[in-house]
């Protein structure tokens, strides 16, 4: 096990007050919090940050780990406790604690491990740790809905020690679900303590993260699709009448003649629907030319720069 | 096959997120999230959008220790970002079919 020195974390003085052990702690937290920093590692600094903290602005906590400091040895095995150590275990931990160490649960009792965000209901009774995942879904299943299967793992503390159960699940996901919505599964998270065998009243919830997968052809916009139609230059000049696909099969479009890039064609009806409204889809035009040109698509050119007059640069000028 | 819900009840919330009702009632009075209905406090229901900002909100006041005004502007500003960071991706990805 590995000493935690909590003021060299902290970065303050043996003696320092409680004044100086939370301004630290604040400029600490601020500087590491994984919702400021996004930093690989941020995060496991705040942890120990926090774990600091949580110790050192606790009289008792603190009266302990001076103790534990002054008296434990270490040596290339490790840290070791004073002989006789027991952990105290009943200082109580802040509900809001991160994941803390194997060093803090040895010396002040891992009772609440696997349960470290979960209140005291009564006596001996926990509620089981939330869990969120992501899950991402295709277009055309947000559009429908569906059965979808999952597999994650939970925390099951066994009053020692926390292990990673593997579970699975089928959920059905609704029809007109949106990307970055939530959905909550319920009883599905880390299991609570101390409630009669079958009961899931304290077992703590499954969070589920919809993240819409990039499409191959469609882009989302609200409950509007966008479709991003690449035309030829001749094809755009005279119009055409073709296929476009939709999410629900091909339809047949009519392309005005002098269509230009950008331009949007509102499809009704063929977007993507919600509780209270029907999207449409927007078909946009793209103007694109051939890669290579031969020698007599180069004279057709050349024509056409002789008869036209257009200039799309006229702006310029001013 | 196993339920999902939409919405959670007041209680239920307190329960899940280790708060307290009055904890709740001062975040949403704070305007960082509103109850989707419910008359009476008994009855308040949120949607999960709003149960995971409750969360994340009540988890950063008490980690960097920022009283409720803070917290209520940190949240504005994240889910700003977050929706600022969704309409960016989506742009660019778009922008990638015209070029």
């Amino acid at each position: 096990m590995e000493f935690k020195d909590y003021y060299k974390i902290l970065d303050v003085k043996e003696d320092a007050d409680l004044k100086e052990i939370k301004k630290a702690y604040r400029k600490l937290a601020l500087k590491f919090h994984p919702d400021m920093n996004p930093d690989a590692g941020a995060e496991e600094k705040f942890k120990q940050v926090a774990e600091a903290y949580e110790v050192l602005k606790d009289d008792t906590k603190r009266a302990e780990y001076d103790e534990m400091k002054r008296y434990g040895s270490s040596s290339e095995q490790g840290f070791k406790a004073p002989p006789g150590w027991q952990p105290s275990g009943g200082a109580g931990h802040s509900a809001s604690s991160a994941d803390f160490s194997d060093f803090f649960n040895s010396v002040f009792g891992g009772g609440q491990d696997g349960f470290r965000h979960a209140r005291q209901q009564q006596s001996n009774q926990f509620k089981g740790q939330d869990l969120e995942m992501e899950v991402p879904i295709f277009l055309e299943e947000s559009v429908s809905g569906m059965t979808k299967s999952l597999e994650y793992q939970v925390p099951v503390f066994d009053g020692r020690q926390t292990t990673q159960l593997k579970k699975s699940l089928k959920v059905k996901i609704p029809a007109g679900i949106t990307d970055g919505e939530r959905i909550r599964v319920k009883g599905q998270g880390a299991p609570g303590q101390g409630a009669a065998i079958g009961d899931n009243k304290l077992n703590g919830d499954l969070f589920l993260h919809i993240r819409l997968v990039p499409h191959p052809l469609f882009d989302v916009q609200g409950i509007n699709l966008l479709l991003t139609l690449p035309l030829t230059p001749w094809e755009a000049a005279l119009g055409i009448k073709l296929e476009v696909p939709t999410l629900s099969g091909k339809i047949n479009l009519s392309i005005p003649p002098n269509s230009r890039t950008g331009k949007k064609l509102r499809i009704k009806g063929k977007g993507l629907k919600n509780k209270t409204a029907q999207g449409d889809l927007l078909v946009i035009i793209k103007i694109d030319i051939p890669p290579e040109t031969s020698d007599e698509t180069k004279e057709l050119w050349k024509q056409l720069a002789d008869a036209e007059q257009y200039n799309p640069r006229e702006d310029w000028s001013n | 096959m196993t339920k999902i819900t939409l919405y959670i009840p007041l209680d239920e919330l307190c329960l899940s997120a280790h708060i307290s009702q009055e904890t709740i009632v001062e975040v949403v009075e704070y305007g960082i999230v509103t109850p989707v209905k419910g008359d009476t406090l008994a009855e308040w229901l949120f949607d999960i959008e709003s149960a995971h900002w409750i969360k994340k909100a009540i988890k950063l006041s008490q980690e960097l220790q920022i009283d409720w005004v803070a917290t209520a502007m940190v949240i504005e500003l994240m889910r700003k970002k977050q929706q600022l960071e969704q309409e960016n991706t989506q742009l660019k990805a778009r922008l990638s079919r015209l070029l």
